[in-house]
């Protein structure tokens, strides 16, 4: 399959523009996404706990990242900072020109709905939700196209990831693979520059994660940001660039 | 230091202290709805007093006037069982009132230093001297005349000219308050002489009596002893009603302050069922959520019971607090109730006090409810497997049963009102109970709106049975002559003129009106059976009567039967021909042939009352013609009352949704109590799915998409609160009205109008909307970063 017959239908032919995405500087190679010396302290109680001490990340448009360390060294840490999940103390979160540490709230919902789709480890599904309606469900926030059209689209998505048959089953009533593939086609549903998997594989069995990990080349293929988490070396060395964080800091890439 | 595991229960009532303060509030509000039932005993307790200080008589006989020397006072105050006797005479007048002319009663007092019965009491100011009047508290209280110390008061003179009074202060008793209060008119006090130059009377129509022995045994002998001492006074015409004997501990208005606190508790068992609902809908999602908890705790070999215990003792603590607040609460509000109703109907300070077993049962159902609430919830989350217990996530998915599977039909609403609506079915039994909560308070206000409803149909018909425009009685001194019947016969305006004779009876000991009656009335008598009299029974002044349906049911008479009727000139004897639906007197009268009342009372020509109807209804040629009858009759020495029937019609409406208005406000405490309760069903929704409401931020929903959710919700529950209130409501109407037939035996009509259920649903989802503002913000406010983290 092409990257270009890949492309939902109704969105083939129309201009990149169309997304909101704005390119800043053509003779730069800009990257698409660029953390300046984030710094991110929770307090807990009473200690402050710094779970990222100065990071300096820039991601390119097109690449596929994972991001490795152990437990507790920062990695969900810099996946929030990326997704404008949490904000940092210190430091600066740049998408594509865009500074996620100046946005409102509801700014980074529209945001997040519109440009990255974010794989969670459990899923996290709306279990009173049916398969198609919990991937139709961020362009149903976006208000973009009519309601038809964006069935259309997200029965489109599950068909990709191989869910055709199983659209108004309830997420209770699916497998862990077939509920992450609900989340991949959910993630993808508003066609997003970037897609960003927290241990996206974490919870599945072996042969179930690399049909996952398959998807995610896939989408890589089409020319998506693939960003993702994991513990697991085997995949890590899968992506073609692996950044390791410890202690809150990257070590290396 | 205190074990773990009550260290636990303690800590699970800190840790989600929203909810800890719901549940507090809500058994508070529960247990302070307990103490609505002191009220009754707060009132009784202060009029109690009130007797004593006022010494209140047993017995009070009226009768025409009859002038009694002091030597013949003191014999009667000498009769076996009399304690002592008071003397009073009464003159119904009418006064100046800015430019009204409103009726009132000079009530004349011998020696109101030395006052035996039914003292009248001086409450600011002094005692009237000569051309001086004392004004009753109640006159200011009830609003027909608010003069004090200083003021003067004009007396409209049988001729129409003017007497000016000065009032001498304010004074009180309870018989003269309870006239104002019964029917509107403005008491005074004075010095007999002062009456007596009014009347032109120097008689005495009541006479006063404490007993030694008041009870129901020794009472009527005394009555009879007095009876026919006053037999051999000179001038005696006998009696005009019959005697009223107070039962001991009997006060004025204690029958209907005891009737009004049956509604009440009506009210408080609504009240406590809402809150048990609750808590046990709280301790449902505390035990829930903490499934996993208890797994852990039984991993680690806690048995069951000891796992009990721990929300056992939070249930416990809850209790304590909730009733700690709730006694608190309790005896202020029905302090403050009491005070209130007091002062509105007797004029009297109730000031605060205790009941001690409402207190007692207080304490009690706020101990004991929530633990007892509690006990099914933990009874479940008991009973887990422990596997299943240690996995879980603490958000319900919820079965799918046909109504999940119907709500998963309504595609056509925006997504974010679907989600909202498909939430309601994923905690079915804490949706139920938030449901039945906001169903209790709609049913209990449709039933007080229905009942009031009902109160005001009920005297609509009533009054719609008279065909007369006014009726003016005399004060009860002389019943109107032939000469009265002329002079209203011939004043301009009045087109038709008819007598009735009005009498109190006992019938089988109960209180009952006779009215005697032309063949055919300026009243619409409507037959249940049997027939009206006729032309011949009424010549023959047979001793025929037809009688009102709800006391013919009462003391079980059928038409044909017979009944006694003990009238204030002796027994007698009636057929019953007919059966009347109507209900005047609350349903007590008795239509008898007006010729058989003449009769039977021995005043051949008297009337108690002329039924006038005026040439033309409007309401100022009604109010015309009313005064120049008033005058005319005043100008002859007639002592005269008069009740306008668009005037009278519209005061008892009012009347009646006042007290119906009192209930209602009383009911709002079920209303604040289910909106906790869906505040606080919303709020365990919003903490329950927090990390769902970060998912829902992560895939791009707004801060109003997340809105949108909760309040779907929380409108889903209140409206589904009012559907179930709504039948509710009808069987809830049924039981007041049955309750009130029971108790007053008044039958009222079961009325349901559309328009109020119609109502109830704006007011529900008004106030839905109110409530879950805080919830929902919550629900928003939730960074998605935190919202994620939350587990």
């Amino acid at each position: 399959m092409s990257a270009t017959t890949d492309r939902p239908r109704y969105l083939a032919g129309r201009p990149r523009e169309a997304l909101n995405v704005v390119v800043h500087d053509l003779d730069v190679p800009t990257a698409l996404i660029d953390l300046a010396g984030v710094e991110k302290t929770y307090r807990m109680g009473k200690v402050d706990y710094r779970a990222l001490r100065g990071v300096d990340l820039s991601i390119s448009g097109g690449e596929m990242v994972a991001v490795v360390g152990p437990s507790g060294s920062g990695k969900s840490t810099i996946l929030n900072m990326i997704t404008g999940i949490d904000r940092p103390t210190a430091g600066t979160v740049t998408f594509d020109g865009r500074r996620l540490d100046e946005m409102s709230e509801e700014e980074l919902a529209v945001w997040r709905g519109a440009h990255v789709g974010i794989i969670f480890q459990f899923f996290q599904l709306l279990p009173t939700l049916s398969a198609l309606e919990n991937a139709v469900l961020p362009l149903d926030f976006l208000h973009r196209s009519s309601k038809r059209e964006r069935f259309e689209r997200a029965r489109h998505n599950l068909e990709l990831v191989g869910l055709g048959e199983k659209v108004d089953h309830l997420p209770a009533e699916l497998s862990g693979g077939e509920q992450q593939r609900v989340a991949i086609a959910r993630s993808i549903a508003a066609d997003p520059r970037l897609i960003v998997g927290d241990e996206p594989t974490g919870n599945l069995d072996t042969a179930t994660a690399g049909e996952m990990f398959e998807l995610l080349e896939q989408l890589n293929r089409e020319g998506k940001t693939i960003l993702f988490v994991t513990h697991d070396r085997e995949l890590a060395a899968r992506a073609q660039r692996v950044v390791e964080i410890r202690d809150g800091r990257v070590v290396d890439g | 230091m205190l074990s773990a595991s009550l260290r636990k229960s303690v800590t699970d009532l800190s840790r989600r202290r929203a909810r800890t303060v719901f549940s507090v509030l809500t058994l508070a509000i529960a247990v302070a709805s307990i103490s609505f039932l002191a009220i009754p005993t707060l009132i009784d307790r202060a009029m109690q007093e009130e007797v004593r200080a006022g010494r209140l008589a047993d017995v009070t006989l009226t009768m025409r006037p009859v002038e009694l020397t002091d030597e013949q006072l003191a014999e009667l105050a000498g009769l076996a069982n009399v304690a002592a006797v008071e003397a009073r005479s009464s003159v119904d007048v009418r006064v100046l009132v800015g430019e009204r002319r409103a009726p009132a009663r000079v009530i004349g007092v011998r020696d109101f230093a030395r006052q035996g019965v039914d003292l009248v009491r001086v409450e600011s100011g002094a005692f009237p001297g000569s051309r001086e009047l004392l004004a009753d508290v109640q006159d200011a209280n009830v609003g027909v005349y608010d003069g004090d110390a200083g003021d003067t008061l004009a007396v409209v003179g049988g001729a129409g000219g003017l007497a000016d009074f000065v009032v001498s202060g304010r004074g009180r008793s309870l018989p003269g308050g309870e006239q104002v209060q019964d029917e509107d008119v403005i008491v005074l006090y004075a010095p007999s002489e002062t009456v007596a130059a009014l009347s032109g009377d120097a008689g005495y129509d009541a006479l006063a009596l404490r007993l030694d022995d008041p009870g129901p045994d020794s009472a009527p002998a005394t009555v009879e002893r007095v009876r026919r001492y006053l037999a051999t006074v000179p001038g005696f015409a006998g009696l005009s009603d019959l005697p009223e004997i107070r039962a001991p501990g009997d006060w004025p208005g204690k029958a209907d302050t005891e009737t009004f606190a049956q509604l009440l508790s009506v009210i408080t068992i609504l009240a406590l069922l809402s809150a048990l609902v609750l808590i046990s809908n709280t301790m449902s999602t505390l035990v829930a959520e903490q499934t996993r908890e208890i797994g852990v705790m039984r991993a680690v070999g806690a048995r069951r019971h000891q796992v009990a215990l721990i929300y056992v003792r939070t249930t416990l603590l809850l209790g304590v607090l909730g009733a700690l607040v709730g006694i608190g609460l309790g005896i202020v509000l029905s302090s403050l109730l009491a005070s209130y109703f007091g002062s509105l109907f007797w004029a009297i300070d109730v000031g605060f006090g205790v009941d001690p077993i409402v207190l007692l049962v207080s304490i009690l159902v706020g101990l004991l409810a929530p633990p007892l609430a509690a006990l099914p919830a933990i009874r479940r989350g008991l009973r887990v497997e422990l596997r299943e217990a240690l996995e879980a996530s603490g958000s319900a998915l919820g079965e799918q049963g046909t109504a999940d599977r119907l709500l998963r039909r309504a595609g056509f609403l925006p997504r974010v009102m679907q989600i909202g609506l498909r939430n309601v079915g994923r905690r079915k039994r804490r949706s139920l109970a938030t449901a039945l909560i906001v169903a209790l308070a709609v049913g209990n206000l449709l039933a007080v709106l229905a009942l009031a409803e009902a109160a005001t149909k009920s005297t609509r018909m009533s009054w719609g049975d008279h065909l007369e425009d006014v009726q003016i009685s005399t004060g009860g001194r002389a019943l109107f002559d032939e000469r009265a019947k002329r002079v209203i016969r011939s004043t301009p305006g009045v087109a038709e003129a008819e007598p009735v004779l009005k009498n109190t009876v006992a019938l089988e000991g109960k209180e009952a009106f006779v009215w005697g009656v032309e063949r055919e009335p300026l009243f619409r008598y409507r037959l249940a059976g049997g027939r009206w009299f006729t032309a011949d029974e009424e010549r023959a002044r047979e001793q025929v009567a037809v009688i009102e349906r709800n006391i013919a049911q009462i003391v079980g008479v059928e038409r044909g039967g017979r009944v006694t009727l003990a009238t204030a000139a002796g027994d007698a004897d009636f057929r019953i021909v007919g059966i009347a639906k109507n209900q005047q007197e609350d349903g007590t009268a008795l239509y008898v042939p007006l010729t058989t009342a003449r009769a039977l009372l021995g005043q051949p020509a008297g009337a108690s009352a002329y039924w006038i109807r005026t040439e033309s209804p409007d309401e100022r040629f009604v109010d015309r013609t009313t005064s120049r009858v008033e005058d005319r009759l005043a100008a002859l020495g007639y002592e005269i009352g008069s009740e306008i029937k668009y005037v009278a019609e519209r005061d008892e409406i009012a009347a009646n949704s006042s007290l119906t208005t009192t209930i209602a406000v009383l009911g709002f405490v079920i209303v604040a109590m289910s909106m906790v309760g869906l505040a606080n069903a919303i709020t365990t929704n919003v903490l329950e799915r927090t990390r769902e409401i970060g998912i829902l931020r992560c895939i791009g929903a707004r801060a109003r998409d997340v809105r949108g959710i909760f309040t779907t919700e929380g409108i889903a529950l209140a409206v589904a609160g009012w559907l179930l209130g709504v039948p509710l409501g009808y069987a809830l109407t049924r039981v007041l009205v049955w309750l009130v037939w029971e108790v007053v035996d008044v039958r009222v009509p079961v009325v349901f109008p559309p328009l109020n259920i119609l109502i109830a649903l704006i007011g529900t989802v008004v106030l839905a909307l109110l409530v879950l503002f805080l919830p929902v913000r919550r629900a928003v406010r939730f960074r998605p970063g935190e919202a994620l983290r939350y587990a």
